[in-house]
């Protein structure tokens, strides 16, 4: 057996278990020193691989475990460990096909609020370590005179994320985040955390990083889609009018410029250039 | 032969240490990192890495090279590595004696491989690569392993030794992983350091391990134990003025507790230095 085809059979023992096509994979090792069985020791890759890919999910959805409780979050990530041996070489990827994962499963594609919290966690991470870049305050608008201001075009920070979730996903994992951080080993019951949604009710929010740490909040509506237009190249003056034709020209301009300060605020705003 | 200078002694830099670390600058003469956690964008694993590069010599570890393995050298990945070490400078670069995954997988895991002339001879000319792609020599490192093979047809010791010569590399003596495989092999540790040469070795790694009673497995969740302290001085004894660090990766102590395993190290060394001088003396 050339050193391919060892690779082979061990990466293959690995990944289905024990069984009878390791016969050669146990052919092929020497018997302990200290007794252990051959198995067991092929064991220990073996259980170390899973648990090691399962930890990447625990660590990274809190919430979603919070949410399913103990037990069913067990056996996600077991099927989707399962399912999912990595290719990439940084761990940090590992986590991320879940949410598409469990939206193309049977078992739990019509789980709504654990696809939303699967979603909202992913983004959390994703925001952690996206790109850097300086934000800028409202002192950056200062520069042009007021009448140019329908011609801003706003670029964003490359952190910021921005979903339409089942409602009460943010309370849930705020629920779980503190039960986290107070000590506690009880996870938030699937009860509790069901308490918090609204059937077929949704939320918006937006997910970034500010000041190395990563930020969200619930956007209304009409924010959500306003910050989906400038974040997509809109001039300020094209959302003004937008936002006045979907609200029948009941909403106040007073209310896009508060939109537009919290932008700032929020360290969301990376850069303003005027369009032509 | 031309080896980095010794940096003294340090410690695997790990996230949960990062605010203690940056508020106390505590006494420690470098750090270690894993390079495939700060293969990212941004955000703070880096900007804490910069800081931390600002004040300390940083030498960077890699878990993923998978320079035993019969796929293809991923040169995606060397490429980020590459872009890693000219933002980080590091003193040196290390990976491991080791595979991840065949078939395009990665399974983060150390794993096996039997010493013969096939394997040495194939991670030899990925050493070989991997330095001329990386412009450096590298470090590579014994793993532990759980399970040897039949085919083998010369001991850990001396395929390290080999493939040291062949691909002139650097060497990292992981002097637990010696103790952990010695036991699970039945192979006796001071040999094991007494056959690798003294010229290439650059650094050592210190760490805990869970006793499973017929077997030992590499958790770094533990203090060092006992045996790895006699070995170490062994080895400290053998390849002198060495850097040398505590790896803790599970089950994280206070950072004082660190510090005091770094501290111990120190103590080792100067009573070793002292046996050397009077020694000499006499």
């Amino acid at each position: 057996m050339n050193l391919a085809e060892l690779q082979a059979l061990f990466q293959a023992r690995i990944l289905a278990g024990s069984g009878e096509a390791d016969a050669p994979l146990l052919d092929a090792l020497r018997e302990s020193q200290r007794g252990a069985a051959r198995e067991e020791l092929l064991g220990v890759y073996q259980s170390g691989y899973r648990v090691r890919l399962e930890s990447f999910l625990y660590e990274d959805h809190p919430g979603l475990r919070a949410l399913l409780g103990d037990d069913d979050f067990e056996a996600l990530a077991r099927e989707f460990v399962e399912a999912n041996p990595p290719k990439n070489r940084n761990a940090r990827w590992y986590t991320t096909g879940l949410p598409d994962y469990m939206a193309a499963a049977p078992q739990w594609r019509d789980d709504r609020r654990a696809l939303s919290m699967a979603l909202f966690e992913r983004a959390m991470v994703d925001a952690f370590d996206a790109p850097n870049a300086e934000t800028l305050t409202l002192q950056a608008l200062a520069g042009f005179a007021p009448e140019d201001s329908p011609r801003f075009v706003f670029e964003f920070h490359p952190s910021l994320i921005l979903l339409e979730l089942s409602a009460g996903t943010m309370a849930a994992y705020q629920a779980s985040d503190e039960g986290e951080e107070g000590g506690g080993d009880e996870a938030l019951g699937e009860a509790e955390g069901a308490e918090t949604f609204a059937p077929d009710a949704n939320e918006t929010v937006a997910i970034w990083r500010c000041n190395e740490e990563t930020a969200f909040r619930e956007l209304e509506g009409d924010e959500y889609v306003a910050l989906n237009e400038a974040r997509a190249g809109r001039t300020f003056g094209d959302i003004c009018q937008m936002a006045a034709f979907q609200q029948s020209g009941e909403i106040a301009p007073e209310r896009l410029a508060q939109f537009l300060a919290s932008w700032f605020e929020d360290g969301m705003v990376v850069g303003v250039s005027l369009r032509d | 032969m031309q080896k980095p200078a010794p940096l003294g002694y340090g410690l695997g830099l790990r996230p949960i240490y990062f605010d203690e670390i940056m508020s106390t600058r505590p006494p420690v003469d470098w750090f270690e990192v894993i390079s495939e956690n700060y293969m990212v964008s941004g955000g703070k694993p880096l900007s804490m890495l910069d800081a931390i590069r600002a004040d300390y010599p940083v030498v960077m570890h890699g878990v993923s090279m998978s320079l035993a393995s019969t796929d293809p050298l991923d040169f995606d990945y060397l490429a980020e590595l590459k872009a890693l070490i000219e933002r980080v400078q590091p003193a040196w670069v290390s990976d491991h004696v080791a595979w991840t995954g065949v078939h395009g997988l990665t399974l983060h895991d150390l794993l096996p491989i039997p010493y013969t002339a096939e394997s040495l001879g194939h991670i030899v000319e990925r050493i070989c690569r991997v330095q001329d792609y990386l412009k450096r020599r590298l470090v590579v490192e014994n793993a532990s392993t759980y399970v040897s093979f039949a085919s083998s047809e010369m001991s850990e010791q001396d395929f390290v030794r080999e493939m040291a010569e062949r691909a002139d590399c650097l060497l990292l003596l992981d002097v637990n992983n010696v103790f952990v495989s010695s036991f699970n092999h039945g192979f006796d540790p001071i040999a094991f350091i007494d056959a690798v040469p003294v010229e290439r070795v650059v650094q050592f790694h210190m760490a805990g391990h869970t006793d499973h009673g017929t077997h030992r497995v590499d958790t770094h969740d533990q203090p060092v134990c006992e045996e790895v302290w006699a070995l170490y001085e062994r080895a400290r004894r053998r390849f002198g003025d060495v850097s040398a660090m505590i790896e803790r990766d599970d089950n994280f102590p206070s950072f004082s507790e660190l510090l005091d395993e770094l501290q111990r190290m120190r103590d080792i060394d100067a009573r070793v230095a002292a046996e050397r001088a009077s020694l000499s003396a006499a």
